[in-house]
């Protein structure tokens, strides 16, 4: 989902009821504006994501290997947590989706068992491809 | 009316993109603290007409910077908004009783992220 998707412009093609079409055409500049920033801001950003995502993945393989230690759980757990509030915005809400359902695995209080395992490892793999293939749009 | 807003998060890229979000689609002036020390300094030198604070910060997290805020004359005035990636009642009812104006959810929407503190907010404008 990129900004522009999240407008739904109405029959007549305008984003907002009621405007000019002098009005609709500064929306759209502004609207284009904001995704070209947005667009450049996720190109300088996206070393940070690719190292929480890294994260993740080394402590699902620690958990697969039962050797995930408390620090890198809790540390798995705050990136999973900052990736769920971050991904969406940038334009990759199915991202949101996986890094809040890691959190929750990571986060359980008690071990999790070979289902949620997998399950742990499916979700980072299709993650890891999500950020490699960035929003749609970008660079 | 050109508002001001103060962004308090630790995290630079949400600071960027929601500072991006309301200075080019609502013409607001953003402010930026990357601490909640840093933050309340800001917020009572500088007096913006909101807050938005995140909730989940290193050292001095939301909730503790926003009772700082509440507890401080220069600043209790001002309306804070908080920003999370929780969606948990338990906490939402935890904030209101803390007395901040609204809960807002990462991920934000650029697009809308200044109408929707317009909204809480009860101003008019907002993008």
């Amino acid at each position: 989902m990129t900004p522009k998707d999240r407008i739904s412009p109405d029959e007549n093609g305008h984003s907002a009821a009621g405007t000019s079409s002098g009005q609709a055409a500064d929306a759209q500049s502004q609207e284009q504006k904001l995704q070209t920033m947005i667009s450049a801001l996720w190109d300088r950003s996206r070393h940070t994501v690719v190292e929480r995502a890294a994260l993740l993945r080394t402590a699902g393989d620690l958990l697969l290997d039962n050797r995930l230690d408390q620090a890198t759980q809790l540390h798995a757990v705050d990136s999973a947590h900052k990736l769920a509030g971050v991904l969406g915005t940038f334009g990759l809400p199915r991202g949101t989706d996986l890094a809040r359902e890691a959190e929750v695995l990571f986060g359980q209080s008690t071990p999790p068992g070979k289902v949620e395992i997998e399950r742990l490892q499916d979700l980072l793999a299709e993650l890891t491809s999500l950020i490699d293939r960035g929003p749609l749009g970008s660079g | 009316m050109t508002h001001r807003i103060l962004i308090i998060d630790d995290e630079d890229d949400i600071r960027q993109v929601a500072a991006m979000s309301l200075e080019t689609v609502a013409g607001w002036d953003v402010l930026l603290a990357s601490s909640g020390k840093q933050g309340i300094e800001r917020a009572s030198t500088e007096q913006p007409d909101a807050i938005l604070l995140d909730v989940m910060m290193p050292e001095m997290d939301g909730p503790t910077t926003l009772l700082k805020l509440k507890a401080n004359g220069s600043t209790s005035h001002i309306p804070v908004l908080l920003l999370t990636a929780k969606v948990q009642g338990p906490d939402q009812r935890k904030f209101a009783e803390m007395g901040v104006a609204a809960t807002l959810f990462k991920p934000f929407d650029p697009l809308t992220l200044a109408r929707q503190i317009s909204a809480a907010l009860g101003w008019k404008e907002g993008g």
